[in-house]
């Protein structure tokens, strides 16, 4: 019973492979790189990422939030550009003053004329010197952007390891 | 209720949330380090009948107290709120908010609907020298909630519409037109005919 049904399976097979066009082709393209934007590749299994590292782009909206939050992008209002230019300069500031103490990427909330800057941070520093940098951040920012900035700092022992890759 | 209800404005207070405001007006000037006081001057537009603008307007810097003006307060046919974000979740948390608010404060709500979300998807080059046929895709969606309120006095328009667009999430914008009701005009008030009939019958 089985020998029978497989010798007709696999002359099927043939039929089906002399009655198409009969002839073969291997298709090449030019290189298609695959996507490699904000996407951390598969490794050996000994790199911690956080969540957000971890889920790839086409994930936001999804799974994933958005870290900075304005209006600018929106159907019929402006300034997107330069509220860009703003969050690079912020997130750059920022991840120079507290040099190593980031534990994961920083979030921009603009309400109104306020620009909310939330950070996660390690215990890497004294609270003092902490509470320093955070004064000297805001007040330095408020001067540049000409409106109130706030620092809403929250801070870890280690960093949030969500995943190994 | 004519008279709006006493809201302690601190200063501090004013940096507080005005939500999703086009940053393209007067900005502030910066906080002076250590206080977090603010002053912020905003002028006044006047209010005509069926405008649309955006929420950056009529807040006073100086606290207000409780007015009784003689003059009669303007009538709202329809204050329809538009919001616009990103996330349709915030949205609907919104919605619920402003619907809780209004309900509070006896304001009739006319219809809360939702309008069919916008994409807007651009297409780029992948690469950056050539592979033209290699492309990547972004969109970028709008979604909406509007919000109609029905036959309010100006005063309990300013308060719930500063209410409301105080607690405004980030990344979420507001868009509010008011409808003004205007009593009739005594010329206009009787057609023409009837005081002069006389006249047409000549002219025609």
């Amino acid at each position: 019973m089985a020998a029978s049904l497989s010798s007709t399976a696999s002359v099927r097979l043939l039929s089906s492979l002399f009655s198409s066009s009969g002839s073969r082709a291997l298709h090449v393209t030019t290189v298609c790189c695959k996507n490699r934007a904000a996407r951390v590749r598969v490794g050996k299994g000994d790199k911690p990422l956080t969540y957000e590292q971890a889920l790839p782009p086409h994930q936001i909206g999804h799974r994933k939030g958005w870290l900075s939050q304005h209006t600018g992008n929106l159907r019929g209002e402006e300034g997107a550009a330069e509220r860009t230019i703003e969050d690079v300069f912020v997130r750059r500031f920022m991840f120079g003053t507290f040099h190593g103490c980031l534990a994961n990427e920083i979030v921009i909330k603009r309400r109104g004329n306020v620009l909310v800057v939330c950070a996660l941070m390690l215990q890497k520093l004294p609270p003092q010197k902490f509470y320093f940098l955070i004064g000297y951040s805001e007040s330095l920012l408020s001067h540049l952007y000409k409106c109130p900035v706030k620092l809403e700092v929250q801070t870890l022992q280690d960093k949030a390891v969500y995943k190994y890759l | 209720m004519a008279a709006p209800m006493a809201l302690r404005r601190e200063l501090f207070s004013l940096t507080r949330i005005l939500g999703g405001i086009s940053l393209s007006g007067p900005r502030a000037l910066g906080a002076c380090s250590g206080h977090r006081k603010c002053n912020i001057i905003r002028s006044r537009l006047p209010l005509a009948s069926s405008t649309s603008f955006h929420t950056a307007t009529v807040f006073s810097s100086t606290p207000s107290s409780v007015t009784v003006t003689e003059e009669p307060d303007t009538l709202f046919q329809k204050v329809s709120l538009l919001v616009k974000g990103h996330d349709r979740s915030v949205l609907d948390s919104y919605e619920l908010f402003a619907t809780m608010a209004a309900k509070e404060l006896g304001i009739t709500i006319n219809k809360v609907h939702e309008l069919p979300k916008d994409m807007e998807r651009f297409t780029l080059l992948k690469s950056v020298h050539i592979f033209k046929n290699h492309r990547v895709q972004y969109e970028m969606r709008t979604h909406y909630r509007c919000i109609e309120l029905s036959h309010l006095t100006g005063c309990t328009a300013q308060v719930f519409l500063e209410y409301v667009q105080r607690n405004l999430p980030e990344g979420v914008a507001m868009e509010v037109t008011k409808t003004a009701m205007e009593k009739v005009p005594d010329h206009i008030l009787e057609p023409m005919w009837e005081d002069h009939p006389t006249d047409d019958k000549l002219s025609q």
